[in-house]
């Protein structure tokens, strides 16, 4: 089952957290919902992120898919120029460089789509509060037998169940 | 006096920055319509191009790159304005950004939507684009990719993906609001382009780590791509193009006319959408001091390209030298010297005159001497080349003129419908919960 609990302070938000992980609930099944970005110090709602290095990942298969497929087309169809090296990379350095970087944005982008959940099938039976402005809603995932404890901790805190 | 927008109340901000999307005004109308006449006349030019083939220019031998590719080189210089003053801010977390970076990201991407038209343009047979695009085909043909007119394809089409997803991402909050407060027919389409978001925590955290991994990329994407436009011109053996500096010396171009450009914006933003809360003196202050920065840095480099030219007092390079200086492009050129440095120096440099007014001023030189900049680049070294006999002067007609008309209207109708249908100031930035150390 999923409880809201609707706070104004950032500060009784960060309580209601503590106590619900001292309590046993993982981050995991916490999150926060507001009208604008909310960050805490580290250690009271960490979330991994993989997003730099599925930017450097999509940089390197950018650049050597671009590398390999102009050592192909060069050597597919030869244009002979003065005796120079059918295949430079100085001479086509600066397009493996652009595809390089055109590999991390996608990746980049791809990435956030992923990680925010935008891209994902969503759980509907996950409820998504309706935040007024300058709130933050708190939802929290539990059994039956640790929801008195979470709706304690939320009321502690400050904040008002939903 | 008006008090700093972080201290006005949520409602308050959103009401504000939602306002100019509802309603059109008659003036608005009027505007538009302008616009779009002096865009379509430009259209009619070029499809009268089409029909009769590039002879309808003046371009003529030996100067085959005329207007085409000044605006070309102008227009992808502008559209540094956004990127690279919005990355490095964000970077640098310069809290005066915040009503600042959305106008300029939106400068980026209609700026390089016009610009990368102008290769197109300049194609003549326009409808042969595509054999720049790698892809197998029946003339078993391959592009050449040493050749820095495709650098310049890839490098465009990487920064016009980059700044738009730079643009799109911090834009979807803003929807997600919109598709909650508009009862309109937009809110459908809102909803659709703001994805579903639901502004959980892990959402946030996913696009402030995007946005700052786009900021350093598009920073290298922006440098590059204007490196490759001056590789255009300094891969050529060509008299005063041929230079070393010239990547730097383009970069450093781009940012001055990108910070004019954006000021000029602003201050139409300001006085259009009464915006005055919110684009305050303070951050004009700012850019006027970027922009006097950027005029001296401008100053240096052209001096630099310049005196190496004279002092070693080459004979080719010399007659484009004084075709530039002393001859028949000399008023073009020393009025570009006034427009981007003599007035914003006087109008910047000096405190007690930096307001808002001559900043505006200011900027606007700047934009006409920038644009004056790439053309006294591109055309007196091809009217002067290595064979003297071949020497001409070059004159655009009146096809070229107005499809360079008609891009300036483009890229001001962009503007207008743009902030018409999105908020030209990101909502959500204004009123963060403050951070608080670990």
């Amino acid at each position: 089952m999923y409880l809201i609990g609707e706070f104004h302070e950032k500060e009784a938000v960060r309580a209601a957290i503590r106590t619900l992980r001292e309590g046993g609930i993982p981050p995991t099944d916490i999150d926060l919902f507001s009208e604008e970005p909310v960050e805490f110090p580290r250690r009271v709602l960490d979330r991994s992120s993989r997003m730099s290095l599925a930017s450097v990942l999509g940089a390197i298969a950018f650049g050597a898919l671009a590398t390999a497929f102009i050592y192909w087309t060069q050597h597919n169809y030869q244009l002979n120029t003065g005796g120079m090296p059918t295949f430079s990379f100085w001479a086509t350095g600066v397009i493996t460089f652009e595809m390089t970087m055109l590999g991390a944005i996608v990746a980049t982008f791809a990435w956030f789509l992923w990680e925010s959940g935008l891209a994902r099938k969503r759980d509907h039976t996950a409820p998504v509060p309706e935040v007024d402005p300058g709130a933050i809603c708190l939802r929290v995932r539990c059994s039956e037998e640790d929801a008195p404890q979470a709706i304690a901790a939320i009321r502690r805190a400050g904040g008002e169940t939903r | 006096m008006v008090p700093a927008p972080e201290l006005l109340p949520y409602e308050k901000i959103r009401e504000d920055l939602f306002r100019p999307l509802s309603g059109v005004s008659r003036s608005y109308l009027v505007a538009t319509f302008c616009l779009f006449v002096i865009g379509a006349t430009g259209f009619v030019a070029w499809s009268y191009q089409l029909r009769r083939g590039m002879g309808v220019t003046g371009l003529q031998r030996p100067v085959y790159w005329g207007i085409y590719i000044v605006d070309f080189v102008f227009w992808i210089g502008i559209s540094h304005a956004g990127t690279l003053i919005s990355a490095i801010l964000r970077l640098t977390d310069a809290a005066w950004r915040k009503p600042v970076t959305r106008a300029a990201e939106a400068i980026t991407v209609f700026a390089l939507m016009i610009g990368g038209m102008f290769p197109i343009i300049h194609l003549g047979r326009a409808w042969l684009f595509f054999w720049l695009i790698p892809y197998p085909n029946p003339r078993l043909l391959w592009p050449n990719f040493r050749s820095p007119l495709l650098w310049d394809l890839t490098a465009i089409v990487t920064y016009l993906t980059g700044s738009a997803i730079y643009l799109y991402l911090p834009l979807i909050p803003d929807m997600a609001q919109l598709a909650e407060h508009n009862p309109t027919w937009r809110r459908g389409v809102y909803r659709a382009l703001s994805l579903g978001w639901t502004g959980s925590d892990r959402q946030w955290l996913a696009l402030e780590h995007a946005m700052k991994l786009m900021s350093c990329l598009i920073l290298a994407v922006a440098v590059s791509v204007h490196t490759v436009v001056a590789w255009d011109f300094a891969m050529a053996i060509a008299p005063m193009w041929h230079s070393t500096i010239f990547g730097p010396y383009f970069v450093t171009g781009a940012i001055f006319s990108g910070i004019a450009a954006l000021i000029a914006v602003m201050a139409a933003l300001r006085k259009i959408l009464h915006l005055e809360a919110y684009l305050t003196p303070h951050h004009f202050n700012n850019l006027a001091k970027l922009l006097l920065l950027m005029s001296l840095l401008w100053l240096y480099f052209t001096f630099a390209e310049n005196l190496t030219v004279w002092y070693g007092n080459e004979p080719k390079e010399m007659a484009v030298f004084t075709a530039r200086t002393r001859a028949h492009y000399a008023p073009y050129f020393w009025i570009m010297v006034v427009l981007n440095f003599v007035i914003p120096f006087v109008l910047l440099g000096i405190r007690r005159l930096r307001t808002i007014r001559n900043s505006t001023i200011a900027a606007a030189c700047v934009l006409a001497g920038m644009w004056l900049e790439r053309f006294i680049i591109v055309v007196p070294t091809l009217a002067n080349p290595r064979l003297p006999a071949a020497a001409r002067f070059y004159a655009p007609t009146w096809v070229e003129i107005a499809i360079t008309a008609a891009t300036f209207a483009a890229m001001a109708m962009l503007y207008m419908i743009f902030s018409k249908l999105f908020p030209i100031i990101a909502v959500w930035e204004f009123k963060p919960h403050p951070p608080e150390e670990d």
